[in-house]
This record gives C-alpha cells, sequence and structure tokens, in this order.
C-alpha cells in the first residue's frame, strides 16, 4: 500500500478536529452568566476560532503547495530502522505515562529510582555507576527538597 | 538618579555577589552540554528562586542566561556541536581552530568576545530601558492590547518557514492560558469539572513540560555509541591569544556587539540570528574572506560578541514593553512574573529600584564572566564526557521534582510529563515551541486589555486604530509579519533555484 503524506496534512488534519471539539464544547465548558457580547467565552472562541482557521491553512497548503514523502507500507517497513525509531520514542513516552501512574501509588523515590533505571535500561547502559550516580541523585534531590527546602515529595 | 543608588544599595548585598559566580557556573555547566540550553537552565532553577529576595532570583537566573550563551561556544569550538543555537556560528571558526590545536586560544577568544559583547549590551540596556519606559507610561487598555499583539507578531520570526504553524502555536497557547477561572466573571473554563484546573496552568509547570520534556524526549533516538564524541585534554594547549590577534579582533568585536545590541532589541530574532549577521558581515568585511571558515579568530570574535551583545538587548522590550525578544526572555518574562514583578510599563514606576539593581547586577554578571571563565576554561573539556543517559536521568529527576514543588500538587507531575509528550510530537512535526510560549504568556494580558478596552469603547473595535500608539503597534506588527513573510518566501524560492 503507497501513502502519501507530509507533516502539514497530518498536524492540520488533528488540529481541525481537535479545534471543531473544542469549539462545540464551549457552550458546556464555558457557562457564563454575562450577558455582555464580549464575556468569558469570547477569548477562548477567538483562540479555538483561530486554530480551526490556521489548520485548515495548513492542511490546504499540505495537500496543495507542500512536497509530499511517499511510504510504502510492506511487512518489511516494520523491520526498518525508521520504524524501530518511532518505536523507541513511543517506549520512552509510555515510560513516562507509566511513571504518572506509579508515583501516584509508589511515591517519588521508588517511581523515580525506576524510571531512572527503566530509561538507562533503555540507552543500554551497561556500568554500574552510570546507574548508581543518577539514582543517587534521586535520593539527594529528596533530601534537598524535604530537608533544605521543606518540600516533601511525595 | 534616585532609583539607580537605591538599586545599587540593594545589588550591594553579599548574597547577590554569591549567587552570581552560582548562576554562572550552572549557566556554563548547561550551555556546554549540547542538547541542553541555557533555556532550560533557567526553566530548571527557578523552582530553586522561590525563597528568594527578586533580585537575587533574577540576577541567578540572567546569570544563567549570560553563562549559557557563552558556554555553549565550548563545545562549539572543543567538537563541533553548538551547545545551543546562538553558537551555531561559532563552530565554524572555533573547530577548524580546536584541531590546529588552538582551542585554547579560541576558547579564550570566544570568553573574551562574549564579555565584550554582555557589557555592551548591558550598558545598553541600562541607558536605554528606563527612556523607553517614560514613554510606555501613557499606555492604556487599547494600547495594551496593541502591544500584545506586536509581541505575538514574534511568531512569524520564529516559526521557521511555516507561518501557519506558528499561528497554531500561537493560538494553543492562548487556549491554555484560558484554562481555569475567569478573572474577570469567576466563570470556569475548559476545566472538566476538575478542581486541580480551575487555578489554570501554571507557567513554569507548562515551561518544564514544554521545553525541558520534550528535549529530553527529543534525544530518546540518541545512541550511546554513535552519538556520544569525547574531547581529549590534549586538544586543549595553552596557545595565548598574542596582542596582534587582539588588535585584529577589535573591530570584529564592536561590529558584532552593536548587531548583537540591533538585532536583540528587536523581538522575534536572538542571539543566533546575530551571531551569523555579524559573521556574514565581518567575513565581508575583512582583508582576507578566504581564511573564514578554516580557523580565523576574527570569526569566533564576531560571532561570540553577537550573541552575548544580544543577551542585555533582548531585555529591553521585554523590561519596559512586556514583550519578550526571544524563548530565553519569554521564560525570563515568567519568572519576573512569578517574584511578583509583571514586565512592562508599570514596572520601571512601581519597582523601578530592584530594576536598576537588576540591570546594573548584569554588567557585573558579564565581569564575572570573564573570571570565571578565565579561571575554569581548561577544565570545561571534562563537562563534555559526561554520558547523555546519565544527564537525562538527572534532569528528569529535578524536573519532577520542580514541577511538584511549585503548587505541592501530583497533579503538576502529571501535566510536565503529557505536555512533554505532546510537544515532543508537535516539535516532530516541525512545530516551533516559543509561539505557544509567547500565547501562555501573553493570552491573559490580551485578553484583559481586550475586554477592558471594549467597555471603554462601548464595544466599538475603533478604540483599537484611533488611538495613535495603538495603531502604530499594530501597523509594525503587521508589517513585521509581511516581513518575516516575504524572506521567507524569497528564501524558499532562493533555494528552490
Amino acid at each position: 500500500m503507497k501513502i502519501k503524506y507530509n507533516s502539514e496534512i497530518i498536524a492540520g488534519a488533528v488540529f481541525v478536529v481537535v479545534a471543531a471539539v473544542l469549539w462545540v464544547l464551549i457552550p458546556t465548558q464555558i457557562q457564563t452568566m454575562e450577558t455582555s457580547a464580549i464575556n468569558a467565552q469570547t477569548f477562548p472562541r477567538i483562540a479555538i476560532g483561530g486554530l480551526f482557521l490556521f489548520s485548515v491553512g495548513l492542511l490546504l497548503q499540505g495537500i496543495f503547495f507542500n512536497e509530499k514523502k511517499e511510504v510504502y507500507i510492506a511487512k518489511e517497513s516494520f523491520r526498518s530502522d525508521g520504524f524501530r525509531r518511532e518505536m523507541r520514542s513511543l517506549l520512552f513516552a509510555s515510560f513516562l505515562l507509566l511513571y504518572c501512574v506509579g508515583i501516584t501509588f509508589l511515591g517519588f523515590i521508588i517511581a523515580t529510582a525506576l524510571l531512572v533505571t527503566a530509561i538507562l535500561l533503555f540507552y543500554g547502559a551497561r556500568k554500574w555507576y552510570y546507574y548508581a550516580i543518577p539514582l543517587a541523585m534521586v535520593g539527594i534531590v529528596y533530601y534537598v527538597f524535604g530537608v533544605v527546602l521543606r518540600i516533601s515529595l511525595p | 538618579m534616585e532609583l539607580f543608588f537605591q538599586g545599587l544599595e540593594i545589588l550591594m548585598q553579599w548574597q547577590n555577589f554569591l549567587i552570581i559566580p552560582i548562576g554562572l557556573a550552572l549557566g556554563i555547566v548547561v550551555g556546554a552540554i549540547p542538547g541542553l540550553t541555557s533555556d532550560l537552565g533557567i526553566i530548571l532553577c527557578i523552582p530553586l528562586t522561590y525563597g528568594m529576595e527578586p533580585t537575587m532570583a533574577i540576577l541567578m537566573l540572567l546569570a544563567i542566561y549570560c553563562g549559557g550563551t557563552y558556554g555553549g561556544s565550548i563545545t562549539a569550538i572543543l567538537i563541533n556541536t553548538p551547545g545551543t543555537s546562538a553558537n551555531a556560528a561559532t563552530l565554524f571558526d572555533g573547530y577548524p581552530m580546536a584541531r590546529k590545536g588552538q582551542a585554547y586560544k579560541a576558547l579564550s577568544m570566544a570568553l573574551f568576545a562574549s564579555t565584550v559583547g554582555g557589557l555592551l549590551s548591558a550598558i545598553a540596556l541600562l541607558f536605554l530601558a528606563p527612556q523607553i519606559a517614560k514613554i510606555t507610561l501613557l499606555f492604556g487598555p487599547a494600547e495594551y492590547l496593541a502591544l500584545a499583539v506586536f509581541g505575538l507578531s514574534v511568531i512569524a520570526g520564529v516559526s521557521n518557514n511555516s507561518i501557519f504553524k506558528g499561528l497554531i502555536g500561537a493560538c494553543i497557547g492562548i487556549f491554555m492560558s484560558t484554562i481555569g477561572m475567569d478573572t474577570m466573571s469567576g466563570t470556569s473554563r475548559f476545566t472538566f469539572g476538575n478542581i486541580n484546573l480551575m487555578s489554570g496552568i501554571d507557567l513554569i509547570i507548562a515551561l518544564i513540560g514544554l521545553f525541558a520534556i520534550s528535549e529530553i524526549m527529543m534525544k530518546s533516538q540518541y545512541d550511546p555509541k554513535k552519538d556520544h564524541k569525547q574531547v581529549s585534554m590534549s586538544s586543549i594547549t595553552k596557545d595565548k591569544i598574542t596582542k596582534e590577534e587582539y588588535k585584529r579582533c577589535r573591530k570584529p568585536i564592536a561590529l558584532g556587539s552593536l548587531i548583537g545590541i540591533i538585532i536583540g532589541a528587536t523581538p522575534g530574532t536572538g542571539g543566533g540570528l546575530a551571531a551569523f549577521i555579524s559573521y556574514n558581515q565581518t567575513k565581508q568585511s575583512s582583508k582576507h574572506p578566504e581564511t573564514f571558515g578554516e580557523g580565523e579568530i576574527e570569526g569566533i570574535a564576531a560571532s561570540e560578541s553577537a550573541n552575548n551583545g544580544a543577551c542585555g538587548a533582548t531585555m529591553i522590550p521585554m523590561l519596559t514593553l512586556g514583550v519578550p525578544g526571544d524563548g530565553a526572555t519569554a521564560i525570563l518574562m515568567g519568572a519576573f512574573m512569578i517574584h511578583g514583578m509583571v514586565p512592562g510599563p508599570m514596572l520601571f514606576q512601581d519597582q523601578g529600584n530592584i530594576l536598576y539593581a537588576i540591570m546594573i547586577g548584569l554588567i557585573i554578571i558579564n565581569i564575572f564572566m570573564y573570571l570565571i571563565g578565565h579561571v575554569f576554561t581548561r577544565f570545561y573539556a571534562h563537562i563534555t564526557r559526561i554520558p547523555y543517559e546519565m544527564l537525562a536521568c538527572i534532569v528528569l529527576t529535578f524536573c519532577i521534582a520542580g514541577s511538584y514543588s511549585t503548587n505541592n500538587r501530583l497533579y503538576d507531575i502529571y501535566i510536565i510529563l503529557i505536555f512533554g509528550i505532546i510537544s515532543y510530537f508537535l516539535r516532530r512535526m516541525d512545530f516551533q515551541l516559543v509561539p505557544i510560549l509567547l500565547g501562555i504568556v501573553l493570552g491573559p494580558l490580551a485578553e484583559d486589555n481586550f475586554r477592558r478596552a471594549m467597555l471603554l469603547s462601548d464595544g466599538s473595535l475603533r478604540i483599537f486604530v484611533t488611538r495613535p500608539i495603538s495603531l502604530l503597534f499594530l501597523v509594525i506588527a503587521v508589517g513585521s509579519i509581511l516581513m518575516f513573510a516575504w524572506k521567507n518566501h524569497k528564501s524558499k524560492k532562493q533555494i528552490q533555484a
């Protein structure tokens, strides 16, 4: 299967949908009691309206004016370096999302130590001090924030 | 004059003289690490300044800004990778000099030129800013809105080749600034019933997510085996700059500093552009242009004096008009606001003494920068030896702790991580983050004054074009957008040709 695309088409399409959804949500998300024409809804409407119009502009620019990449999707595409790189980014993003869940239940020290270890494994770090220094830093940060700055981390 | 002496008195406290070298050292280290910028250094240190006096806090952040701009030249010279985008022009001649065994000489010239550029820029700020501020005291809501529009027009200059992407970024930023309780009517906006969102999204939280986390994410494809470049100590010799070389560099430094001040004072530009223009002008006016790019010391003098020359000057529009000149000043503007100082015309009237302390402090920062740089130049090579994988973990730990400390709530950690992931994908689609930041910073200024102006004019938009200063700013804003659009069009045509 052959696909033609560029970043303008993808970004334009995504933001057209996002802006449309936000526009529809305005009456329920901003329930103002003001009766004047200029009220709490005005500026969000300008921002979201602008987002919609400029996204349409970007989409049209991507479709009609900018060069497009041609990608053939086959089984081999999933083994390419480019695909692997994208997967690495997604894996990194999933570490951060898992951390959001982890810190709620495990607290700062354990969750951050796990995140740091996962990132070092992700980069393929082998030397022991590559792990020791950042892990020690987690403890130092916890101590400095708690004792010096009097902010007790979760 | 009274404010000047009051400012001097505030500045002359031992704590300030302690914090400046610390800020500089941090800035130089952050700037010297490729991938970490002075912007990131400022963001990471903002939470550390919460308990400080405003003068001390801002001086520390300014020291990071100046130190970072200079520090970026170290890796540009030693490993052909500029630490920050402002130092990109330095590698043209810096790296060839290092390969010839003249790294110490190149680093020394970078330091000297940066100091002179920074000093002249700080003096320009000290004398020009108060004069501009006097004029801006005449501003009303219409002028403030026009000013915010003018500030937002900066996005045309920082959107690379796609104005639509810049405008989308600004709309996202403005939308984000409206989340939370409306200050004029008390209506909650886009909170989805979540009480944590009632106070809106904190500027520092947005900054950490947008810049720091996305930067770490951008490096997720970093391969330690291929991408880590080490510097051997032997590449730094003790070859000193001769008197003749100092003499030769006088003109490039003077020209570079002047270009840096002019470009820096123009919103939407920044040190990187100043350095390229200065390098180009020096090369064109040189009697031996063929030596540029081969390890010409004048090339380093030109680019480094210009990028540090822009540092103080970028503060002129930020302090007087509330319009940040580039990404770093937009972040600094946020820091000013966090410390209860709202940049703009009223700042000189309300907190003029603190402002003078900061402006005079900028001169001290540049003097300290020379002293610190002079002593530690030979040790800088070690900075580049820190493996990125370790650094990423340490930076991430600071980001998480820093964001939690803002409001003592887990919610802010979720926001920085989610913002980071979203801005990573935006960056992958060639979006610039500065327009989003400008939207967040200038959105509330624009909204409040738009609504006030509409109340004053009974809902008529004519108020914005009938008041001369407001009209002038709107015309300049439109003019600058058209100018950047024309430039982009021309450069695209040149590429096609």
